[in-house]
C-alpha cells in the first residue's frame, strides 16, 4: 500500500464511521462502531499499524495525520455517547411523577416575642447613634428611682406613678422607669456619655388592655457640653427615622417629668397616614404621642457630682409595648404577656 | 381640671373658638382630655300642653298631637312613642333655631305639621340620640321660653394639669397663662372694699407647718340657696350645689385656686391655733371619718380641739350647717409634704389637698378672703370683721441671674432679645435692662427657680415648634454591651434555632406556685403590696411562669410545646433581695415538628441534654454531672447539673410529674432546662473570638468498634477508658449504636463506636491505626467489655 493509498483508506474510514456514529441510535451500537474502528483489530488501527511499512519520510506525513484522525473519532464517538447518556437520562426523568403539592418538610423554627423583636429594633437604631447599652436592678433603692431624680418624698409627682413595695425591706421598690440606670451610670462615669438603658419596669396599675403592671421602657441619656433641647430633637428624629422609615419627623409638646427641665412630650408624625384622612392609628390627629423627654434636671447632674453649669445633657424614654403594639398590630397590651403560641408563631 | 369658657372670661377678654383654645392650651403643655359643648344652643322652642292624640290617618307610626300653646292649639305631628295627654312638652315652631338648623314649616303624609314635639338631643342638651320626646316638668307655665331652663351655650374644657403647675387649678391661672401667650391683659380680679365692723379674730400660727393664716368673721349670715349663676358654674365643675355658704368657698376655689374653709363660729371655743397634732389625738371629719392624729399632722385648733385637719378636711361639729349663723372663713397656706403625707395616709385626696399638697398662692390668702366676703355678704348678708393676717416669714423668690446666651445653650436655639424680654416680663419682675437679666417669679410660680427653668418658658411662649432640628452629633466612645445581653442573645438564637418560642411573664408569681415548686417563703422576695394573691411574690425561677404558658395554651389545643424566657429570678439572701438573669426552657411532646412522611419522636431527656450541650457548646470548662440532688420539683432520677468548675450554673432534666400535674398538664412528661447567667455570661466574653483550630490536609482513618458490656455500666465509663487508653494520634469517635435485645445474654448491651484517628503531617500507616484500635480494645477489655466479631 502506497502512502496514497493509505491515505484514502483512512479518509473512507473516517466518513464510514462518522457517519455511523451519527447514525448510531444507542449506547451499545455505538460501543459496536468504537471496537470496529479503534478497537485492537478496529479498522483504523489496522492501518495505523501500517505506518510501520513506510519511509522515514513518508512517516513525518503520515503518522501526525493518523493521529489527528484517530483523535477526531474518539471525540466524535465521546461526544456522541454523552449526547446519547443525556437523553436516555432525560427520558428517565420525564417518567417522574411525584406529587409537588404536598406540603414541605418543616424546619424547627423557633420564634422571638414580639417585644424582643421591638426591642432589637431600638436597639439597633440606637446602637447606630452611638449609645451604648447600660442596665441595672429591677429591686431598686428608692434613692435611685425617686430621690436622685429629683422626685422628693411627699411631693405629688412621686404620686404619678404606682409603686410596688419590697415587703420586710423598706426603701426598696420594684423600679417605675429605667431612669434608675442613668443616676447609677452617671455615678460611676463621667460625661461624655451616651447610653441606652432598655429593661423592665414595675407600676400598680390597673390591669386592662393598655395598661400592665409590667412594661418595658427604654431611655436615652446623652451628656456632654453644650447638649441642647436641638440636640434632642434631632436625635429623636434621627431615632424615630429608623424606627418608622426616612419620612419621620417629631413634635415637641411642654409637659413636666420632675428630673428634666425643659420637659417635653414628643409625638411623632403618623407614619400610616400622613394626617390626611381618617386614621384609627393617631385618630386624625397625624400625630402620635410615643415619648417623654427633656433636658436633664440641673438637679439630677449635681446629685451624681456632674457640675451643670460645665456639663449639660438630654434624656429620653418611651414604652417598648406601645410600639410594638403600633408595628405589629397587636390590640391589646396583656396579649404580651399571655403567650398565646398561636400569636408567638406568627413572629 | 376643668375650666368653663364663660367663668374664664371673667378675668381675661378671649374669644377664640373652643378647640383652638384647646390647641393654644397644648401648645403650652395644657392638654384638654375632653372638650365638652353644654347649655341650650336653641331659640324658638316654648312649652306647650299636650291636649289630645289621635292617630294619623295616613301613617301607622305616625300621631297627631294638639298642644296648647298659651295662644292657641297648634296641630303637630309626631312619631314618637311616649306621649302622653297632659304633659308639659318642649315646641318648636316654624322659624325656630335648634343649634345650626332653622325649622321649617313640614307636611307629613300630607298633613300639615304645625311646629315640632322635641327630644333631648334634638335640643342638644344629650350627645347621643334620645329615644322619644323630652318631658319637661308637669308644674311649668305653658308658653314659656324652654331656653331659660337650661343654662347658655358654654365649653367646659376637662384640663390635665401637672403637678409643677398648682397655679393652673383655677380659671385665674388659667386665664393668667393665656395672657401671657396672646400677649391679652389680665382683667383685674372684681374685689368690693369689705366695710369692716368689729376687732379681728384671734389667730395663733404654732407650726413653722403653717405658713401663712388669714381669716375674718362674718356674723349674722343668712344661709340660703346660692344663686343660679353660681350653682351653675359649680355643676359645670361637677360639684352639686348644698348651701350657699358652702357653695361660695367652692366657688373660690375654682375662681382663684386658693381653698378656703369656712367654720361655724358657734363651734369654735375662744381663738383659732394652728398648731401640729398630739400623738394619738382624736378628729371626726365632715364625713363622720374617726381618724387617729400623729405629731406630722398639722390641724386647725381651738382652745379645747381640733377642728379641722389643715388643708384636708374640716370637722363634723365645726362645718357649715343650714342653720349657721356666724361663720369664720380660713385663707391659709400650709406646707405641701405635710398636706401630702396627711392626706395619703388617711386616702382623703380632697380639692383642697391637691392645691396645697402642689403649693398654694400664699400671696393670695388676702384676695381669695376679700373675694369670699363679698360673695358671701351679697348673698347671705352679715357683718364682716376685721381680717387676720398671721403670716410670719413672708415669702421671697429667689432672684435668677442669666444671660440670653444661657437660655440659648439650653434650647440649642436664639431667640430674639424683645420677644425674651416680652415673656419674662410678663411671667414676674423682670430686670432686662442690662446683662446678666435679673428675673424674680411671682409667688404662684415658686417652679421658677433657675435658669432652666426659664428657658423652659421661653421655649413655652414661644412656641416649641421652632425648636430646630440639626444633624446628630456623638461625641462618645464605643463601649460593649453588658455581659447578660450579649450572652442571653446567644442563648436565644439557639433556642429560636432549636424551635423554641420565647415567651414573656410578670416577674411576679403566686404562693402557690411557691407551693408547687416546694420553695421557700423565707428565700423568697415578696412585694408589700401586690396587685393580688397571684402576684405576691417575685419568681425564684422562670419555671412557673413558662409552666402557666404551658397550660394556658394546653386550654387552647396545643399539646405540643417548646418554650423559653430570658429573664430575671430573684431570691432573699440573708434579708436582701438579689436579682439574677436566667434562662429557662420546657419542651413537651414532638422533638420536631409534626410531619406525615416522618415519624416523630417525643422530646425526651436525651433531646433536652443536646440542647443543653448546643447551648453550652463555647463555654470553655463547663460541663455537664449527674445531679446528687436534684432540686424537690425535678425528677429524682433525671436530672443533671451543669457546673462551671465544681460550681453548678444550671441544671437540665425532666420536671417531676407532681410539679406539672399541679399546673393540669395532662402530659407530664415535660424536660427542662434551666441557665444563671451569672456566672455563664463571664466565659461569654471569651469566646467571642475563638480562634479557628487547623483541619488536617491528610486523610483520617475509619474504624468501627463493638464491644458487650454490663448493662448497668456508664457510657461515661466507656469514654474515660477510650480517652485514657493511650492512643498517641489525633482521634474522636461517635457512639453509633447502643443495642440490647436477641442475639445477647440477658443483662448486657452492644456498644459501637466509630473512630477516625490521624496526624497533622502525614497520613497515617495501617499498623499505626492498627496500634491505636488494640489499645482501645485492651481498655474497654479491661472495664469487662467482650469484643464482638
Amino acid at each position: 500500500m502506497n502512502l496514497t493509498e493509505w491515505k484514502q483508506k483512512c479518509a473512507a474510514v473516517e466518513a464510514e464511521y462518522k457517519k455511523q456514529i451519527a447514525a448510531a441510535a444507542d449506547a451499545d451500537v455505538l460501543e459496536a462502531a468504537r471496537v470496529a474502528s479503534l478497537g485492537r483489530k478496529g479498522a483504523l488501527t489496522e492501518l495505523l499499524k501500517n505506518l510501520k511499512d513506510f519511509s522515514i519520510e513518508e512517516k513525518k506525513e503520515a503518522g501526525p495525520l493518523g493521529n489527528e484522525l484517530k483523535k477526531n473519532l474518539e471525540a466524535a464517538f465521546e461526544s456522541k455517547e454523552m449526547t446519547l447518556v443525556a437523553a436516555k437520562l432525560n427520558a428517565d426523568l420525564e417518567k417522574t411523577n411525584i406529587d409537588l403539592t404536598l406540603p414541605g418538610a418543616p424546619v424547627a423554627a423557633g420564634h422571638y416575642h414580639p417585644l424582643t423583636i421591638a426591642l432589637n429594633r431600638m436597639t439597633a437604631v440606637l446602637s447606630k447613634l452611638g449609645f451604648v447599652w447600660a442596665d441595672g436592678p429591677q429591686i431598686e433603692e428608692e434613692k435611685y428611682n425617686f430621690d436622685y431624680l429629683n422626685i422628693p418624698a411627699h411631693h405629688p409627682a412621686r404620686d404619678m406613678q404606682d409603686t410596688f413595695f419590697i415587703a420586710g425591706k423598706p426603701g426598696m421598690v420594684l423600679r417605675t422607669h429605667t431612669s434608675n440606670v442613668q443616676v447609677r451610670y452617671m455615678e460611676k462615669n463621667k460625661p461624655p456619655l451616651r447610653i441606652m438603658s432598655p429593661g423592665r419596669v414595675f407600676r400598680k396599675d390597673d390591669i386592662d388592655a393598655s395598661h400592665s403592671p409590667v412594661f418595658n421602657q427604654i431611655e436615652g441619656l446623652y451628656v456632654d457640653k453644650n447638649v441642647s433641647l436641638a440636640d434632642l430633637k434631632s436625635d429623636l428624629t434621627a431615632f424615630m427615622k429608623g424606627l418608622f422609615g426616612a419620612k419621620a419627623e417629631v413634635r415637641f409638646r411642654p409637659s413636666y417629668f420632675p428630673f428634666v427641665e425643659p420637659g417635653v412630650e414628643v409625638d411623632v408624625k403618623c407614619v400610616f397616614c400622613d394626617g390626611k384622612s381618617p386614621c384609627a392609628f393617631c385618630k386624625g390627629t397625624g400625630w402620635k404621642e410615643m415619648l417623654g423627654a427633656g433636658i436633664v434636671h440641673p438637679q439630677v447632674l449635681r446629685n451624681v457630682g456632674i457640675d451643670p453649669e460645665v456639663y449639660s445633657g438630654y434624656a429620653f424614654g418611651m414604652g417598648v409595648e406601645r410600639l410594638a403594639m403600633m408595628l405589629l398590630n397587636i390590640k391589646d397590651i396583656r396579649a404580651f404577656y399571655e403567650n398565646d403560641l398561636r400569636i408567638l408563631r406568627q413572629f | 381640671m376643668k375650666i368653663l369658657y364663660s367663668w374664664l372670661k371673667d378675668f381675661i377678654d378671649v374669644d377664640l373658638p373652643a378647640a383652638e383654645l384647646a390647641a393654644k392650651l397644648a401648645a403650652l403643655g395644657i392638654e384638654t382630655a375632653e372638650l365638652k359643648k353644654t347649655g341650650a344652643d336653641f331659640e324658638g322652642v316654648h312649652t306647650a300642653k299636650i291636649l289630645k292624640i289621635e292617630k294619623h290617618p295616613n301613617a301607622d307610626k305616625l300621631s297627631l298631637v294638639d298642644l296648647d300653646t298659651g295662644s292657641g292649639v297648634r296641630k303637630v305631628v309626631c312619631g314618637a312613642k311616649n306621649l302622653e295627654v297632659g304633659i308639659i312638652v318642649p315646641l318648636a315652631r316654624e322659624g325656630a333655631r335648634l343649634g345650626s338648623n332653622i325649622l321649617t314649616a313640614a307636611v307629613i303624609r300630607g298633613i300639615k305639621s304645625d311646629g315640632m314635639i322635641c327630644s333631648a338631643d334634638e335640643l342638644g342638651l344629650v350627645e347621643k340620640r334620645a329615644e322619644g320626646i323630652l318631658h319637661l316638668d308637669k308644674n311649668l307655665a305653658i308658653g314659656i321660653d324652654v331656653s331659660t331652663l337650661y343654662g347658655k351655650p358654654d365649653y367646659i374644657f376637662d384640663l390635665e394639669i401637672t403637678p409643677n403647675r398648682p397655679d393652673l387649678l383655677s380659671h385665674l391661672g388659667i386665664a393668667r397663662e393665656l395672657s401671657i401667650l396672646l400677649n391679652i391683659p389680665l382683667k383685674k380680679i372684681n374685689l368690693k372694699p369689705v366695710k369692716e365692723e368689729g376687732k379681728a379674730f384671734g389667730v395663733k400660727i404654732s407650726s413653722s407647718l403653717c405658713g401663712r393664716y388669714s381669716g375674718r368673721t362674718v356674723r349674722g349670715v343668712k344661709n340660703t340657696a346660692a344663686p343660679a349663676w353660681i350653682t351653675q358654674r359649680l355643676a359645670a365643675m361637677g360639684v352639686n350645689g348644698k348651701n350657699a355658704l358652702v357653695d361660695i368657698s367652692n366657688y373660690v376655689l375654682y375662681d382663684l385656686g386658693l381653698p378656703l374653709h369656712f367654720f361655724d363660729l358657734k363651734s369654735i371655743d375662744g381663738g383659732i391655733n394652728v398648731r401640729a397634732a398630739a400623738d394619738g389625738e382624736k378628729f371626726e371629719t365632715l364625713d363622720g371619718s374617726k381618724l387617729e392624729l400623729n405629731a406630722q399632722d398639722l390641724v386647725i385648733a381651738d382652745n379645747s380641739k381640733v377642728v379641722a385637719l389643715a388643708g384636708i378636711m374640716g370637722g363634723k361639729e365645726s362645718g357649715i350647717k343650714e342653720n349657721t349663723y356666724d361663720i369664720f372663713i380660713e385663707a391659709a397656706y400650709f406646707n405641701p409634704p405635710t398636706i401630702n403625707k396627711t392626706a395619703k395616709r388617711f386616702g382623703m385626696s380632697s380639692e383642697a389637698s391637691q392645691r396645697f399638697e402642689r403649693g398654694a398662692d400664699i400671696s393670695l390668702t388676702l384676695t381669695a378672703l376679700a373675694r369670699a366676703t363679698n360673695l358671701v355678704q351679697e348673698i347671705c348678708g352679715g357683718t364682716a370683721s376685721a381680717a387676720t393676717d398671721v403670716y410670719p416669714v413672708p415669702y421671697v423668690s429667689p432672684e435668677v441671674v442669666f444671660t440670653p446666651q444661657d437660655i440659648y445653650k439650653i434650647l440649642g436655639m436664639e431667640i430674639a432679645e424683645e420677644k425674651l424680654k416680652q415673656i419674662f416680663a410678663a411671667l414676674g419682675k423682670f430686670d432686662g435692662g442690662k446683662t446678666p437679666w435679673k428675673f424674680t417669679a411671682p409667688a404662684h410660680r415658686r417652679d421658677l427657680a433657675h435658669k432652666w427653668d426659664l428657658a423652659e418658658e421661653a421655649a413655652r411662649f414661644n412656641g416649641f415648634e421652632n425648636i430646630p432640628v440639626s444633624s446628630t452629633r456623638a461625641s462618645v466612645a464605643f463601649a460593649d454591651n453588658p455581659k447578660n445581653v450579649d450572652c442571653g442573645a446567644k442563648f436565644a438564637a439557639v433556642l429560636t434555632s432549636a424551635g423554641f418560642c420565647e415567651c414573656k411573664n410578670f416577674d411576679f408569681i403566686s404562693g402557690r406556685d411557691l407551693d408547687n415548686f416546694y420553695f421557700d417563703k423565707k428565700f423568697t422576695v415578696e412585694l408589700a403590696n401586690p396587685i393580688s394573691e397571684e402576684w405576691q411574690f417575685m419568681r425564684p425561677s422562670l419555671l412557673p411562669g413558662l409552666l402557666k404558658n404551658a397550660a394556658f395554651n394546653q386550654s387552647r389545643g396545643a399539646t405540643d410545646y417548646k418554650l423559653f424566657e430570658t429573664g430575671k429570678e430573684y431570691a432573699n439572701m440573708k434579708g436582701f433581695p438579689v436579682e439574677s438573669w436566667a434562662v429557662a426552657g420546657i419542651v413537651c411532646g414532638a422533638a420536631s415538628p409534626e410531619y406525615f412522611a416522618q415519624k416523630t419522636v417525643p422530646a425526651d431527656f436525651y433531646f433536652i441534654k443536646g440542647l443543653a450541650a448546643q447551648v453550652i457548646k463555647d463555654f470553655e470548662g463547663v460541663t455537664f454531672a449527674v445531679s446528687k440532688t436534684a432540686p424537690a420539683y425535678m425528677h429524682p432520677k433525671i436530672c443533671m447539673d451543669v457546673l462551671d468548675g465544681g460550681k453548678a450554673v444550671g441544671f437540665f432534666g425532666r420536671l417531676h410529674p407532681l410539679t406539672a400535674k399541679a399546673y393540669g398538664l395532662k402530659n407530664d412528661e415535660i424536660y427542662v432546662f434551666n441557665f444563671n447567667l451569672k456566672t455563664l455570661e463571664k466565659k461569654f466574653k471569651a469566646q467571642e473570638f475563638k480562634p479557628a483550630a487547623d483541619v488536617p490536609q491528610f486523610p483520617s482513618s475509619y474504624r468501627d468498634l463493638s464491644f458487650v458490656f454490663d448493662k448497668s455500666l456508664h457510657y461515661a465509663e466507656i469514654e474515660k477508658a477510650v480517652n485514657s487508653a493511650g492512643v498517641w494520634s489525633k482521634m474522636s469517635y461517635n457512639l453509633t449504636d447502643v443495642y440490647t435485645g436477641p442475639n445477647l445474654p440477658e443483662g448486657k448491651k452492644s456498644v459501637t463506636l466509630n473512630f477516625s484517628f490521624w496526624l497533622m503531617d502525614r497520613t497515617l500507616k495501617d499498623s499505626e491505626v492498627e496500634d491505636n484500635i488494640s489499645k482501645i480494645a485492651a481498655a474497654l477489655t479491661a472495664l469487662g467489655g467482650e469484643m464482638r466479631k
